[in-house]
């Protein structure tokens, strides 16, 4: 009887694991896409939502993250094929660690006129006269952790305007919710933290936005990569990355456009907002408080990632830069840029 | 009369312990030398598993800079801290709730209650309490070692042989002479197996306390080295974690030979 009973579940286990396995056979495999929820993931989500991936032959599936470090992990170990967010020091150090992945197009950049990230006082100490750069000088930053993105904009700050990171205190605080909450508990004095956080603070009465970061340092914040394993398939790779230059430019010409130094709203701008409100799961309202900027064609500030690599390098989250041309591949935004047609 | 000799095979032998300790240092040196050439091969890249002598290397380096001394005093000083803040009131709580039955009542359901609470889940409200300052970090060792503690204390009190302390009463022993002369020297053993989990536990969440606003510190140099992946420098930290834990169980286990003379005869 029991026996009996035994068999049955292994022949049904068997015809599951058949059909399983049967499935994906016939099909394509999919694009494995590792990303965040933020609304500077945006172009993906159009070019997922609106099919423009599908149009190409690539069937996109997205894989959503914590933080910006475990998609480089994770692209590493091939465990999804394309990563698109903010560069950080991990992933310099897994490409010099001898895991070879690329950096190929362009995903979003601090850009001035582009609210991104705002360096967010204490009430008090604006009300004080705190209303430069130069007067954060020995007071406490907060950011997420050391090494990240927020970090690098900091130092750079800093450095344009004649201080050191040293002449400040940074303050890892490891997530964004704990870096407002520090803030609001008095215990730093400024943050470094992206949209919505520095709108919420300002409502809420106990921050003031000095500065917006990208104003005062314009970088490449975000790319996209490629693992591998991805870009050797060159046809799938560029089939990939024509979907993302049609998904770039519907961005673009919806959110980004700009007269007179104000944003000017294209035709699709509220499915531009629906469509990431959708993915991203925040409220519209937070959503329209900027997208950030990106180049029309997806291309990469490809001088801009030296420039990374050398500061990493000299402030010692780095053994040492690593050629551009070990990193650093624009073929596959060229080629696609060039193939998909203007309409 | 001749005494007829019989050998007799000793059939518990199996039981006897053997010491083999040329065995432990080979098995030690057999798997560093196994890790290496794994790494060596290039089976194994070296992000993911940085070979014994690169990590030595990199040990070197920052002991020449001497920014692992920096890293390995901060973080000592919020062991020793933590440390002896969370024993001594584990200790206290322990002996307390062990001998007396009221406190025993008010503090037996309280320790049951709040023991299975994570320490790291706490982290955000002991920020808010006590700031983002070192206050905070030790309290987060210190609560660690506490529960430990008092457990093993107030279990070691309670194992106290009625007998001795009967004998005692009868030889004119006031209250506080038997807590100090039977009841507190009975339960030392279990103290000190409590200090050995403490200090453990303390190291283990030693991470957990240098993850909020520290920028020194062998946990801050594990997390930091994992969030920009110097794996090198993320097996340097975890070496340095490891060896404080054979060095604290080393000191342990010899205060415990000198407080409790008695056990070790040998």
């Amino acid at each position: 009887m029991r026996s009996g009973k035994r068999w049955v579940v292994c022949v049904s286990l068997g015809a599951l694991m058949a059909t399983g396995l049967a499935a994906p056979a016939h099909a394509q495999p999919k694009t494995r896409i590792g990303a965040l929820k933020l609304s500077s993931s945006a172009p993906l989500f159009i070019g997922v939502d609106k099919g423009f991936f599908k149009e190409f032959g690539v069937d996109p599936e997205l894989v959503f993250f914590q933080a910006a470090a475990p998609i480089a992990t994770a692209l590493a170990t091939g465990q999804i094929d394309v990563g698109a967010t903010g560069v950080t020091a991990a992933l310099y150090n897994i490409v010099l660690g001898g895991e070879q992945m690329w950096i190929v197009a362009d995903k979003g950049r601090e850009w001035p006129g582009y609210p991104l990230t705002g360096i967010v006082v204490q009430k008090e100490l604006y009300d004080s006269g705190v209303r430069s750069i130069a007067d954060l000088k020995g007071k406490r930053i907060g950011i997420t952790t050391l090494g990240s993105t927020f970090h690098y904009h900091l130092g750079n700050i800093l450095e344009k305007s004649g201080l050191k990171l040293a002449d400040v205190r940074v303050v890892p605080l490891q997530t964004m919710a704990a870096a407002i909450e520090a803030l609001k508990g008095r215990q730093v004095d400024a943050i470094l933290l992206p949209q919505p956080f520095p709108a919420t603070a300002e409502a809420q009465g106990f921050g003031k936005i000095l500065f917006w970061a990208g104003d005062l340092y314009p970088w490449q914040v975000a790319t996209v990569f490629y693992s591998k394993k991805f870009a050797a398939d060159r046809t799938r790779a560029v089939d990939f990355m024509k979907g993302y230059v049609k998904a770039s430019r519907y961005y673009h010409d919806a959110v980004l456009g700009q007269r007179d130094g104000r944003p000017a709203p294209g035709a699709n701008y509220d499915e531009v907002v629906a469509i990431t409100a959708k993915y991203t799961e925040a409220r519209p309202e937070a959503i329209r408080l900027g997208f950030p900027f990106q180049d029309r064609n997806g291309r990469l500030l490809v001088t801009d990632i030296q420039r990374q690599m050398q500061w990493w390098t000299e402030n010692g989250f780095m053994k040492r830069p690593i050629p551009l041309k070990g990193i650093v591949d624009t073929s596959f935004v060229e080629e696609a840029a060039k193939a998909v047609p203007e309409k | 009369m001749a005494v007829e000799r019989v050998a007799v095979t000793d059939r518990a032998a199996f039981l006897r312990r053997r010491e083999y300790r040329a065995l432990r240092v080979l098995a030690l040196l057999g798997i560093v030398v196994l890790w290496e050439l794994v790494t060596r091969t290039g089976w194994v890249s070296s992000l993911f598993l940085p070979s014994p002598l690169s990590v030595i290397g990199e040990l070197a380096d920052m002991a020449r800079s001497g920014q692992l001394f920096v890293h390995l005093g901060v973080s000592l000083r919020r062991l020793l801290w933590g440390f002896t803040l969370g024993a001594a009131g584990g200790i206290a709580v322990g002996v307390s709730t062990g001998f007396f039955s009221r406190m025993e009542a008010v503090g037996q359901p309280l320790i049951a209650a709040t023991f299975p609470i994570p320490k790291i889940a706490l982290l955000p409200l002991l920020i808010l309490w006590l700031g983002i300052g070192e206050p905070s970090k030790v309290a987060v060792i210190a609560l660690g070692v506490f529960f430990p503690m008092a457990i093993n204390t107030y279990a070691g009190v309670r194992q106290a042989d009625p007998l001795l302390v009967r004998a005692a009463v009868a030889f004119g022993a006031g209250r506080w002479s038997v807590i100090r002369k039977v009841v507190l020297p009975s339960a030392l053993p279990m103290i000190f197996a409590g200090l050995k989990l403490g200090a453990g536990t303390a190291l283990l969440l030693l991470v957990a306390a240098e993850m909020i606003a520290a920028d020194s510190g062998i946990g801050f140099l594990v997390l930091h080295a994992g969030n920009i992946m110097d794996t090198t420098k993320l097996m340097v930290g975890i070496v340095c974690l490891s060896v404080l834990g054979v060095l604290s169980h080393w000191a342990l286990t010899g205060l415990e030979r000198a407080a409790i003379p008695w056990r070790h005869t040998s």
